[in-house]
């Protein structure tokens, strides 16, 4: 296969969750929901069943208004749109972790809106560091695991979770050498990129470390293409087909991500050594720079510019989701620290619900000149 | 603090609770503004951080949440929001938080200074945003972040796992305070900080029960200014002593006929939210005029701390509204609307916070149903005046009275 027959299979799976879904359930298999930002899936894995990413959707918000204010994000009221228009009908539960304030509104909502589909929730410390926050996780492992039996019938043994580690670290492995290829590769366009790092979401991570595979071993066989203005994306979404088609019009290339639903995603692996469960505990706790987790060094910021410097990024280009807390209270300091590093950074709001993207072209057009002055 | 109610009204006794709870409150600016004169390290300290704490330690705090409705309440909300708009703070964040990083930046509000801190203690049981506020803080300031994070509960009680994690952080804290200030944790002054605040939330809880009574001896409005001394203050003997004092004047208004509402009480709502600051005389005027006591609010349940020992406050922390589910927070105001022979729910869907309003919607229809009221909410904000329509608020007010009159009529 071509480059691009590979990205294409990629992007026909990001393009169709609900098909994704289906497939799953043909195979015989239970899929658990997980919603934004991190949840341990490892032990669903583990369980033999398939976790699928809920992230929401572009669309037009209409009954998750009876339940969500209008100054909630759009990804958090989509999910609730969906899961009321019934796209998820067949998952087994849904698993929302409390990183932000939105995210304990959406699972409080989701009892209410969704009730065919059981909530599961995931509290996650915040202080996570110290020794007793390993602890709090380890109950809430307990309880996640107890919910997930309940609502599947499926048993958790923890030899399995052993396997199913390694099938995550293996992935996340495969995720941050693919970012790194990509970055290398300017004719992958923006759009496909995003297609590759969206469809693990809906697919068996073992079969997505495949395919990924596969697409590198074509990659290093591929004539590298034009260059372009490379820049470094962040936020939590990057994959609105608005805005990855303006980012390739206007010849860029994403060097680097710092993308809350990319690669925010593999750059810790669990641990070795230990019981599984407890090495999974300290994965989370060695999670770092995201605007979800307690950062009194805010080494979110720090990192932003060393991600642009170290991927040799011209600019960064941050997709702020509109109402996002977390993201809104980052961003001046990322700002400024990019200003006191000589680095463009241009700020775009986006939201699921968005249609007109006039001013994301202008933004982008505008660094596009200023970089090629 | 509504202007129209000031004018129309002789200056207050000096031994009466209004007054008392307002010098409780100005002292403790006044105290921290001392310390700060004195050499002494001071905090700057969320709401519901474990004010047991800096209160054993003998460390002088304010409260930025205070502050800010201060500022906003005087008519500084916007002046003060503007300036972190302009350092690239969306509006969309918080205006409390707006307000607060404004002033770190500038230092100087007239309508509110408080001493600039040397440390900044956080607890997030009231919203993760106090995270994001605090650490920005940090960081602009230069000052460490004590951070005491007690988790949104998806339970209806409080698991072990919850309270381990919780007491491990409450000592955490402790320890580093000590480290940091030199100050020592006695645990004889701690028992009599318990005991204090044991009496203020005993006699807070039996001061808003008054609105048992038909009609109510107090204006609702009374508790958003009164919380302040519960909030900050509640571990205090002189707030004991003024929460007595004002339990003290409610039961002899409801004696004497008397009540600090000052018109007929004709319907008795309540009032769901935080406050509208900048627009306090428009949102009780609205009601007052209608003849609407606005009787009841969850702060009446949320600040009564009363805890046997360390494990039991630590549990306290972990119920206060917004940390807790849908479940027992409608279960909470369920019992308040029964209580209080509640007729109505006025609901304040605040802009500014995201937590308290996400699933307002579906908890006030339970509520609506399960008490057989009418629900009716408003979009406003607590400190930013942009976001608050009058026009809106009355057109609101104004079909919940009428819809509560349709219903006496009917019966």
């Amino acid at each position: 296969m071509t480059v691009q027959e590979h990205l294409s299979r990629f992007e026909a799976v990001a393009k169709d969750p609900a098909g994704q879904l289906k497939g799953h359930l043909a195979q015989g298999r239970k899929v658990v929901l997980t919603a934004p930002v991190y949840t341990p899936e490892e032990i669903i894995y583990a369980m033999g069943l398939v976790p699928m990413g809920a992230w929401g959707g572009d669309m037009e918000l209409r009954r998750s208004k009876e339940y969500f204010p209008a100054f909630l994000c759009s990804i958090v009221q989509s999910i609730v749109e969906l899961g009321m228009a019934g796209a998820y009908e067949g998952a087994s539960a849904i698993v929302i972790p409390s990183l932000c304030d939105s995210l304990k509104v959406l699972g409080q909502n989701w009892k209410y809106a969704v009730p065919s589909i059981p909530f599961i929730p995931m509290t996650w410390p915040q202080n996570r560091t110290p020794d007793y926050a390993r602890d709090f996780i380890l109950a809430g492992y307990e309880r996640l695991i107890r919910d997930l039996e309940a609502a599947t019938g499926a048993v958790f043994e923890e030899e399995r979770l052993e396997e199913a580690i390694r099938v995550y670290n293996d992935h996340d492995r495969a995720m941050r050498e693919l970012a790194k290829v990509l970055a290398a590769h300017p004719e992958v366009s923006a759009a496909q990129r995003s297609a590759v790092f969206k469809s693990a979401w809906f697919m068996d991570k073992a079969e997505h470390t495949a395919w990924v595979t596969e697409l590198l071993a074509a990659l290093r066989e591929a004539v590298v293409g034009p260059k372009k203005l490379p820049v470094v994306t962040t936020g939590v979404l990057a994959d609105a087909p608005g805005i990855t088609a303006l980012l390739d019009e206007y010849g860029f290339t994403v060097a680097a991500d710092d993308v809350a639903a990319e690669s925010r995603q593999y750059r810790t692996d669990t641990p070795e050594g230990g019981a599984p469960l407890e090495r999974l505990a300290r994965k989370f706790q060695a999670m770092d720079c995201c605007s979800v987790l307690y950062d009194p060094q805010k080494r979110q910021v720090e990192h932003i510019v060393r991600l642009a410097k170290d991927s040799g990024a011209k600019a960064v280009v941050m997709l702020l989701t509109k109402f996002c807390d977390p993201e809104e209270f980052d961003a001046p300091l990322i700002k400024k620290a990019c200003d006191a590093a000589g680095l463009p950074m241009v700020q775009i709001e986006v939201d699921r619900q968005m249609v007109n993207y006039g001013q994301a072209r202008t933004m982008l057009e505008t660094l596009r000149d200023t970089l090629t002055a | 603090m509504s202007e129209e109610i000031k004018k129309h009204r002789p200056p207050p006794d000096p031994n009466s609770a209004k007054y008392k709870l307002g010098q409780i409150a100005a002292k403790a600016y006044s105290d921290a503004q001392a310390a700060k004169d004195r050499g002494e390290p001071v905090g700057w300290c969320a709401s519901n951080f474990p004010v047991e704490i800096p209160e054993t330690l003998g460390l002088a705090v304010v409260y930025p949440e205070n502050q800010a409705a201060g500022i906003a309440a005087r008519g500084g909300g916007a002046r003060l929001c503007e300036i972190s708009e302009a350092d690239g703070y969306s509006n969309d964040i918080c205006a409390y938080a707006r307000i607060s990083l404004a002033y770190a930046k500038i230092k100087d509000a007239p309508e509110q200074n408080v001493p600039m801190p040397d440390f900044v203690l956080c607890c997030n049981n009231i919203c993760n945003c106090m995270i994001k506020w605090y650490e920005n803080l940090s960081r602009e300031l230069n000052i460490p972040l004590i951070m005491i994070d007690i988790p949104f509960n998806p339970d209806y009680e409080v698991s072990d796992g919850e309270l381990a994690y919780v007491k491990a952080q409450f000592w955490d804290a402790i320890h580093q305070l000590e480290a940091l200030t030199g100050k020592k944790w006695s645990d004889e002054r701690y028992r009599e900080v318990m005991e204090y605040s044991g009496r203020t939330s005993r006699a807070w809880l039996a001061a808003t029960a008054c609105a048992r009574y038909e009609p109510s001896p107090f204006n609702g409005f009374d508790l958003l200014n009164h919380m302040a001394v519960m909030v900050t203050a509640r571990g205090k003997k002189e707030a004991a002593e003024a929460m007595e004092t004002l339990l003290k004047e409610y039961e002899d208004n409801h004696e004497k006929g008397v009540s600090t509402f000052r018109a007929e009480e004709k319907y008795r709502i309540m009032f769901e939210g935080i406050a509208c600051w900048p627009w306090l005389r428009v949102t009780s005027t609205g009601l007052k005029s209608r003849g609407i006591n606005m009787v009841t609010t969850i702060y009446a349940d949320a600040f009564g701390f009363i805890y046997k020992d360390f494990d039991d406050m630590c549990r306290a922390y972990c119920r206060v509204p917004n940390a807790i589910n849908l479940e027992l927070s409608r279960d909470k105001r369920i019992k308040l609307c029964r209580d209080n022979h509640v007729e109505g729910l006025l609901v304040h869907t605040n802009r500014s916070c995201k937590l308290w309003s996400g699933f307002m919607a579906e908890m006030s229809r339970q509520i609506g149903q399960a008490c057989d009221i009418p629900v009716v909410s408003f979009d406003g904000d607590q400190a930013d005046p942009r976001n608050f329509s009058e026009a809106q608020y009355d057109t609101r007010v104004q079909g919940l009275m009428e819809i509560m009159e349709a219903r006496k009529e009917a019966m």
